[in-house]
């Protein structure tokens, strides 16, 4: 469970449990956390509940509201967060490991006050250096396979499958192999002659691999070789 | 210019971990209309705001989508397909509020609408949208996302945001209050290029590289590339529902069609 703790000078005035009502800062005794400070607002910040997460969010716009030193208008709390009122520090303390990829559903943030207004350039995509990364490690593979090329334009050479996708054959006469966690599956893609496994003929369904398979699409044959 | 014809493909999944599909895809290749909504909200209610947004987009707009063929101008399709997002919005607050099983439901939103040689995109929360152009993969929307908000503010790495456990925390949606303002891009479409219009059960788990090698690899077979992209996310977990529209533009038709003419003539000079 989350907790704040306000402390002053090192010394701790109050703490409590956050649960799942909506939580109030300022100095006014309405609020429910009260910072008698003239520095703070009379409603200075909320702290909102979504899931197990929390947002907190600044409602002084003289002063602002300050986390970790920077200025914040919205913000989802973080472990060992400290929210700055004046003298008063107010950290956020939530132990759960937070590395923990949480699998809730995707929740709309409601009981924030309303959007502020759109900036002109609100529709243009988040540039590629502040993308966020994927939710999972997307290379983690039990084996590793390989195809030897025997004829056609790549053959002597031996291929790695190390991508999720690998094209084989020509334009016209195309197949892929598959790379998925439990094997490699040879799959038609495009052209009226289907890829041969092993002198036979597949059909328009993804056919696995064994160690040792011949395939042949597209005027190249190739031996597939699994660890 | 010659004029693009349109193939589309979709699928939507349940995915590997979750009961129930909340969802929802309608694509038509012919109106050029092409929507994805990803519901949200407890007791299947998810499934019900999806599926009205989908389903009061598709029918209120392919009345309209005709009009929009005559020219290129991007205006009629902006008011028409933003008026249409807001009035979906209202139909599922309302529902939201007078039914207590579908209180808190609410959906993202993603579509486009081609026409001429125009494409309209138009969206709400953090599904997305992607082009395949030169092939070379590129995002054409910002998700409504506190996450994304906190990695442009610099207040979260970009590094740690992959572990974030709260990474689904959207800012934007259908449902949610009385009025939404939809994100809308207007653009231009060039022969070739593919769309991909996708929840975050795709995004989440497979990584931009891997989407584009999908596409680039499969782009010829647009129902085997939706298909490896689902299953591209379920064998990376998939948590999440999983939903893929793909769009490619031909040129081919009037290509084809003239060719289908010399070729005739010239079998007729033969004869």
């Amino acid at each position: 469970m989350a907790k704040l703790v306000l402390s002053t000078e090192g010394t701790v005035v109050f703490q409590c449990f956050l649960d799942t009502e909506r939580l109030q800062i300022g100095r006014l005794p309405t609020n429910q956390v009260v910072i008698d400070d003239p520095r703070v607002g009379a409603a200075h910040a909320a702290i909102v509940p979504v899931g197990n997460d929390h947002i907190l969010e600044n409602l002084h716009n003289v002063t602002g509201t300050f986390v970790n030193g920077a200025r914040v208008d919205r913000h989802i709390l973080q472990h060992g967060d400290v929210i700055e009122f004046g003298p008063y520090n107010l950290r956020y303390l939530n132990p759960r490991v937070s590395m923990e990829t949480s699998l809730d559903r995707t929740m709309i943030i409601t009981g924030l006050k309303p959007q502020t207004v759109l900036a002109p350039d609100d529709a243009r995509p988040t540039p590629e250096s502040l993308r966020v990364p994927t939710a999972r490690p997307t290379r983690s593979h039990a084996t590793n396979g390989r195809i030897v090329m025997r004829a056609g334009p790549r053959a002597r050479n031996t291929i790695e499958l190390d991508q999720v996708v690998m094209p084989v054959g020509v334009a016209g006469a195309l197949a892929v192999i598959t790379r998925r966690p439990h094997g490699f599956f040879i799959t038609h893609v495009e052209g009226e002659r289907m890829p041969k496994v092993n002198g036979r003929r597949i059909d328009r369904e993804a056919r696995q691999l064994r160690d040792g398979d011949d395939v042949e699409v597209g005027g190249e044959t190739m031996r597939f070789k699994q660890d | 210019m010659a004029r693009l014809t349109i193939e589309a493909a979709g699928l939507t999944d349940a995915g590997t971990v979750r009961q129930f599909n909340e969802d929802s895809i309608v694509f038509d290749a012919d109106l050029g209309l092409m929507v994805l909504a990803d519901g949200m909200g407890g007791h299947r209610a998810g499934e019900v705001a999806s599926r009205m947004a989908t389903e009061f987009l598709l029918a209120t707009l392919a009345a309209q989508m005709p009009a929009f063929d005559a020219d290129d101008d991007p205006t009629p399709s902006q008011l028409a397909v933003g008026q249409s997002i807001i009035r979906a919005n209202e139909e599922i607050f309302a529902a939201a509020q007078n039914n207590p099983a579908y209180r808190g439901m609410g959906t993202t939103l993603v579509m486009a609408v081609f026409h001429g040689q125009r494409v309209l995109l138009a969206h709400v929360g953090d599904s997305r949208i992607y082009r395949l152009r030169y092939n070379r993969l590129q995002l054409l929307t910002r998700d409504d996302s506190l996450l994304r908000d906190q990695v442009e503010l610099g207040l979260i790495e970009v590094a740690d945001a992959g572990g974030s456990h709260n990474r689904n925390l959207v800012t934007r949606a259908l449902g949610i209050a009385a009025h939404v303002t939809p994100h809308l891009r207007d653009d231009e479409v060039l022969a070739g290029d593919v769309y991909l219009l996708c929840s975050d059960g795709l995004n989440d788990l497979v990584d931009d590289s891997d989407i584009e090698l999908i596409l680039n690899t499969l782009k010829s077979n647009l129902p085997l590339a939706t298909h490896h992209l689902v299953q591209a996310a379920k064998d990376n977990g998939g948590h999440d529902n999983v939903s893929a529209i793909l769009v490619r533009l031909h040129e081919t038709a009037a290509v084809a069609a003239h060719a289908d003419w010399w070729r005739r003539l010239l079998a007729w000079f033969r004869t």
